[in-house]
Order: C-alpha cells, then sequence, then structure tokens
C-alpha cells in the first residue's frame, strides 16, 4: 500500500507539473505553442525530426521551400487540397494552426539539410526522368520539370523542392495532379502532367529521388 | 412437406448470417453515424489509417506508436474525451452433437449476438498526460439460474501515462511513466500479450472455440491488477520498460471496477515486469525484435489471501517479432510469438493424488509441482487501401502432462468414463482433458473488410489439429479436435 500511496502522490506531482509544457507540447491547438516545437513534436512523427521522413509515404520536409510548405499547410487547413493522403493526415493537424505557427514549421523545416536517402527507383527509370527533368517532352507538350523546379529541383517558392523527394511520394502527387482536381493550387502540374505515360511517371519520381 | 431439424437449423443460420450482413449494411446507409468519429480521431482530427495499419484497429503503424508512447498527448483538447465500441456477431461450432447439453455446452451457438459493448475515457489530459481507459459491457457475463443471461460493466483496458520527448542534436529521447492494469498494455507492438488477440470474445460457449479463444501469448499476472511502468524509447530505436504489479485495490480500486471479488486478480506483493525492444525502420519497411519476462505470484483462491503459501508463482518469458510494411494502398504485417510460462504450484496443491483411474483401476501419477508450457504464435496479414484484408495465422501450444489438469478419466467405482455428476470421478464433456496435457494446435483464416474506416466486418475460421493434448477423442467422450472448427463472422465498430 505504502509503494501505492507514493506512487498516487507521485502522479499527482505530475500531473500538476504536467499541466503546460510550451517547450515539449504536441498541442495542436494552442496558438502560444511555437512552430519549432511543434515540428519537432508533433510533425516529425511523420515527417522526422529534421524533417527527413524514413517512410515514402510521407514526404521529405527538409530544405523545403518555406512558400511552398506556408501553401500546403494553409490547403489542408481551408481543406482545399484533397487529395487522399492530405485529408487522411493532414486536415486534422493542421486545423487550429495559426498563421505565425504555420510560417515558423515553414521556416524550421527550410532550414534543414535536405535528405540524401538510397536510391528509391529503377536505374533504367532514372534515365528516362533525367531526360524529361533536363528536357522535358516537347512534342507532346510537357516542359521540363527544371524549368520550374529549378536546375538541381532545389524548387523556387511556391515551385516545391523536388530533390531528394521519396519516389513513391512523387509518383502518387503526379497522378493526383494527373487525374484529379484534388489539388487545386497546381493547374501548371495539372496541364503538365496531362501527358506523362506511367513510365513517365515512374521515370520522373525516380530520377528526382536521386537529386 | 414438414422441414427437418437439418433443415431448420440450416435456415436458421443462414437467417443470422443475412441477419448481420442487413445490420453491416444498415449502418454504412446512416450518415449520422458515418460521420461520427471516436476519441483520438477527434483529437488528432486524422484517420484511422494514420494510427493504424491498413486501417486495422488496433494494430499500430510507426506513427500511431510514437503517438502512444507520448502519451496520447498529442492532437487538441476533445470537448468529448468519449468514444464507444460495439461488436456483434455468429459463432458456430463444426460438431455441436458430442455433447450432454448443446444448450449450455454451445450457448447462442449459430445465432447473431450484439456480444460486446464498451465505453472509452480518455485522450489528451496535459501537455505530458494523456489516458486510454475502457469499460466493457459483456451482455453475457454470467448465467442465472433459469438459464438466461445477466450483463454487466466492467473496468477493461487501462493506461494513463506521463511522458515527455527531450529532442537534441543528436538524440529523441521519449520518456514515460504509466499507470495501468494489465501487463503489456503499455506495449506500441502488437505482439505484446494485451494486444496480439485484439477482437472482442464473446462470452457464450458457442466462442469457447473462436480464434480469439484458442492459445495466444498471455502473462499469468491477468488484466485487472495495478500496475506502474517507466519507459524509454531512444532514438527510435532501443524501447526498454520496467514495471511493477500489485493486486489494484485502494487508490487503483478502478483498475478492478465492476468485476467480482471473485474474479479479481489477487497478486502477492511486487510482480515485475520487463520489456526490451529493438526497433528499426527503413523506407516503408519497420521491423522490432523484443523480449519480455515477468514473474508473478498469484494467490490460488482470490477469495483467501490469508495464507502467504498458497499462491502459484509463474515466470514468463517471451520472445516476438514484428514486421510492417506500409506503403499505400499496401498493409503488410508479419508477427511472430514464441513465449514460455513455468508454473510452479503451491506446496499444498502438488502431489496431490487424482481422482481419475486408468482404464484397469490403477491409479494415476499424483499431480506435479511444476507445468511448462511452450506457446509460438505466427501471423500474416495484408491490407489493401484499408479497406480489404485478410490474414493467415498458425498457433501450437506444447507443454508438460499433469494429472492435475486432467478434468476427464476413468471413474474409479465403475472404470467407465462417465459425466454422470453423482459419479465418484465425473469427467467433462466437450471441453475436458482426458490427457492433462494442454497440446493445442491449429490455424485460423480470416477476410475483412472496412466499408468505412470505424466498422470493420469479418470472417474467422480456425481450425484445430490437436486439442487438450490429442487429435482424437481429446475429451474422452470421443470429441476429436476437428469438432471444435469454429466459424466466426463479426461486425466491429467504433465511434
Amino acid at each position: 500500500m505504502k509503494i501505492h500511496a507514493i506512487a498516487a502522490l507521485a502522479c499527482a506531482a505530475l500531473v500538476l507539473a504536467g499541466c503546460a509544457n510550451p517547450e515539449r507540447s504536441r498541442d495542436l491547438g494552442n496558438p502560444a505553442i511555437a512552430g519549432k516545437v511543434l515540428a519537432q513534436q508533433a510533425c516529425s512523427l511523420c515527417h522526422g525530426v529534421r524533417g527527413v521522413s524514413l517512410s515514402p509515404n510521407f514526404p521529405n520536409l527538409a530544405g523545403q521551400q518555406p512558400a511552398y510548405v506556408i501553401a500546403q499547410l494553409t490547403e489542408f487547413r481551408s481543406h482545399s487540397r484533397q487529395d487522399p493522403e492530405g485529408f487522411e493526415y493532414m486536415w486534422g493537424v493542421t486545423r487550429r494552426l495559426t498563421d505565425d505557427q504555420i510560417a515558423a514549421i515553414a521556416t524550421y523545416y527550410a532550414a534543414q539539410p535536405p535528405a540524401h536517402q538510397g536510391a528509391e527507383g529503377a536505374v533504367a527509370a532514372v534515365e528516362v526522368g533525367r531526360k524529361l527533368f533536363l528536357d522535358g517532352a516537347p512534342d507532346r507538350g510537357i516542359p521540363a520539370c527544371s524549368s520550374c523546379h529549378g536546375d538541381h529541383g532545389q524548387g523556387l517558392a511556391t515551385f516545391p523542392r523536388l530533390a531528394g523527394q521519396h519516389t513513391d511520394y512523387i509518383a502518387k502527387q503526379l497522378r493526383v495532379f494527373q487525374r484529379t482536381e484534388q489539388r487545386p493550387d497546381g493547374p501548371a502540374m495539372k496541364a503538365v502532367a496531362h501527358n506523362l505515360t506511367p513510365a513517365d511517371i515512374e521515370g520522373a519520381a525516380a530520377f528526382l529521388q536521386t537529386l | 412437406m414438414a422441414t427437418t431439424a437439418f433443415e431448420h437449423r440450416a435456415n436458421r443460420s443462414v437467417k443470422a448470417w443475412w441477419r448481420l450482413t442487413a445490420c453491416a449494411l444498415a449502418l454504412m446507409l446512416v450518415p449520422a453515424l458515418a460521420s461520427a468519429i471516436p476519441l483520438f480521431n477527434r483529437q488528432t482530427g486524422q484517420n484511422c489509417v494514420a494510427c493504424h495499419a491498413g486501417g486495422q484497429f488496433p494494430e499500430l503503424t510507426p506513427y500511431g506508436r510514437l503517438f502512444k508512447m507520448t502519451g496520447y498527448t498529442l492532437g487538441v483538447h476533445t470537448s468529448l474525451p468519449v468514444s464507444a465500441m460495439g461488436l456483434a456477431s455468429v459463432s458456430k461450432v463444426a460438431n455441436t452433437s458430442k455433447s450432454d447439453d448443446p444448450a449450455a455446452d454451445f450457448q447462442k451457438n449459430d445465432q447473431l449476438i450484439f456480444a460486446t459493448g464498451s465505453v472509452f475515457l480518455g485522450g489528451k489530459i496535459t501537455d505530458n498526460i494523456g489516458a486510454f481507459t475502457q469499460f466493457t459491457w459483456d451482455p453475457y457475463a454470467t448465467t442465472t439460474d433459469s438459464g438466461g443471461f445477466k450483463g454487466e460493466f466492467a473496468a477493461d483496458n487501462m493506461d494513463i501515462r506521463y511522458a515527455d520527448r527531450f529532442i537534441s542534436d543528436s538524440h529523441d529521447v521519449i520518456f514515460g511513466v504509466s499507470a495501468n492494469n494489465d501487463p503489456s498494455v503499455t506495449d506500441p507492438w502488437n505482439t505484446a500479450a494485451a494486444w496480439m488477440q485484439y477482437v472482442p470474445v464473446p462470452s457464450p460457449t458457442s466462442s469457447q472455440f473462436i480464434d480469439g479463444a484458442s492459445p495466444y501469448p498471455g502473462l499469468a499476472a491477468g488484466s485487472n491488477v495495478a500496475g506502474l511502468n517507466a519507459y524509454a524509447f531512444i532514438d527510435q530505436t532501443i524501447y526498454v520498460e520496467a514495471g511493477d504489479y500489485r493486486t489494484a485495490k485502494g487508490l487503483f480500486s478502478f483498475m478492478k471496477a465492476g468485476l467480482h471479488d471473485a474474479d479479481v486478480t489477487k497478486l502477492q506483493g511486487n510482480n515485475p515486469y520487463v520489456r526490451v525492444a529493438l526497433n528499426h525502420a527503413w523506407g516503408a519497411h519497420s521491423l522490432m525484435v523484443g523480449l519480455t519476462h515477468m514473474t508473478s505470484r498469484v494467490y490460488d483462491d482470490p477469495l483467501d489471501t490469508s495464507d502467504p503459501s498458497n499462491v502459484d508463482r509463474y515466470r514468463d518469458l517471451s520472445l516476438d517479432t514484428q514486421y510492417q510494411f506500409l506503403l499505400d494502398p499496401h498493409a503488410w504485417t508479419a508477427q511472430l510469438v514464441y513465449s514460455r510460462e513455468t508454473h510452479d504450484y503451491p506446496a499444498a496443491l502438488a502431489g496431490q493424488p487424482s481422482p481419475f483411474v486408468d482404464a484397469h483401476g490403477n491409479a494415476l501419477a499424483a499431480s506435479s509441482n511444476t507445468d511448462r508450457t511452450r506457446l509460438l504464435r505466427a501471423k500474416l496479414s495484408y491490407v489493401y487501401q484499408a479497406r480489404y484484408g485478410g490474414s493467415a495465422a498458425f498457433f501450437n501450444l506444447a507443454g508438460t502432462t499433469n494429472t492435475a489438469n486432467q478434468t476427464s478419466g476413468y471413474d474409479p467405482a465403475t472404470l467407465t468414463i462417465t459425466s454422470n455428476a453423482t459419479a465418484g470421478a465425473p469427467s467433462t464433456r466437450v471441453n475436458g482433458s482426458l490427457t492433462g496435457n494442454p497440446a493445442t494446435r491449429g490455424a485460423t483464416l480470416e477476410s475483412f473488410w472496412l466499408p468505412l474506416q470505424n466498422l470493420r466486418i469479418g470472417l474467422q475460421y480456425t481450425a484445430y489439429m490437436k486439442y487438450n493434448g490429442a487429435r482424437d477423442n481429446y475429451d474422452g467422450f470421443g470429441r476429436n479436435a476437428r469438432d471444435n472448427n469454429s466459424l466466426f463472422l463479426y461486425a466491429w465498430t467504433a465511434y
């Protein structure tokens, strides 16, 4: 009984001590929590502490363009981005984020060193992707990816960094742009993706991940 | 033309199964229910699939494990920290004819029942404290004298945590403390004893052979005790946990709330629990290999703890491993557990004569001081689009023979095996044991469908190759292991 009484007192002390912990909070509804804290304590569960996600289900965010991250989080929050990965995972966690928190999260990820993970796609596909990235396919109206996303796939403002992104994630998003209206923020990508073949998608995704 | 008894049974069977399917379809058509969401879902705003592998609750994804280890504190405070869960089912045993009293031995066989329901309270309480507490209503908890059933509401899983996460440039450490009522309920992997078997098992005896009632890893201390554990998850690689369990009483009485005193596990003193696991994730893969050890001293008679020597001592050791491949739309999980239990009986119960004799009237060996069992259980499951899934599982329980575990045998007066209650040594039909050996082997195939993220409709078929130590005539009355093969259809939902 003595041990249990001590345990109960310890629990009560922890309750009192633990009411607020703004330095290490996972509270997604408290505007006082810093964006960096949320990135490390909450976003990191899928995207990694430094924005490098192990699972290809979740995009790498390290080194991502802050304007792009702000745009995506804002669109998840307003439910205008509707792809399954978006609404299944992101709608809920962004619903109470403030603009300041979103901006701070974007700044945090932009400052992290970009990912360089092992190759995920097939070697043959990489070559297909390299050509698309550098030259596009003018005969089919497909511009070079690098024309908007940068010579090294580093992105620019709301054009996201693609270099080092997971193959599976890029392929899924290209299919979202091509086949659905679930990402209304990307009308340019809708046009670009229209004529992509499955081999193009596989190639582009494989190549970009190796950058 | 009058229907035969067989046709009548067959018609009833078909009706019951259609009724369950119709209920499930009806649920899908009710928009109010379809838009309702469970507690953690409301807290994080995420779909079930974020935390549960392929949406297959309660199996956790890597994210779900971190959510649990960080004390259920991620998300926002919810105004209604309550959820509910219900299970409707039909169980059907292959052979119900080998019984003196089929109505008692196979209660509700082949009938649609509302099997069980739970209420959950918990979620995020503070930045560091969260809870997962479950109270369960069992409509078939006890049988009345008139042969009816009486429902009861009692404490189920309880896990109240304090957790913190320290992140530096080189390390990521989650640390936590849990007050809980079931050794391993704190565990984030679903090969843990408290979680590997998860579909609730209905109490009526027609469900006594379904997969959930077949041998699963377990810890002898049971599920209504009081424990305090501390754990750490270091760099998402090393998981260590240590805890101590005692009888749930005093301030911790709520952890056994609603249970009859005779059903409460009474532990002697402190009972240590240790868990270590190595976790590695790469790409869409994750692999865990772990060990669990617990020593528990359980009073043989929960209603009389006056004699400190009347205690059963158990040592449980299990090796478990779980592999997951989770990449939308695919979710693969492979699980393997090997567990060993040593059970030392109190001195007063060891070396006791058996009431049974052999076929020639000779006395059987006296009861053993110690029993040892070894259980292997393996399962492979796949879910597509968090909607369609299936699994195959194998289990093999082996152990020492002990005449104390023999519940069937030759009556010394008549040298027959009889279930006549007035006999000197009556035997038990259907779940009796003629061998005194626990060996039970079988396999389960399951397919399931999640028409909604919080509704699962599953069909399990469990086949036995061996039961209570024998393939054939395990109860002494001609019942064979395969007679226990069972079909279990369920609709399981949570809101």
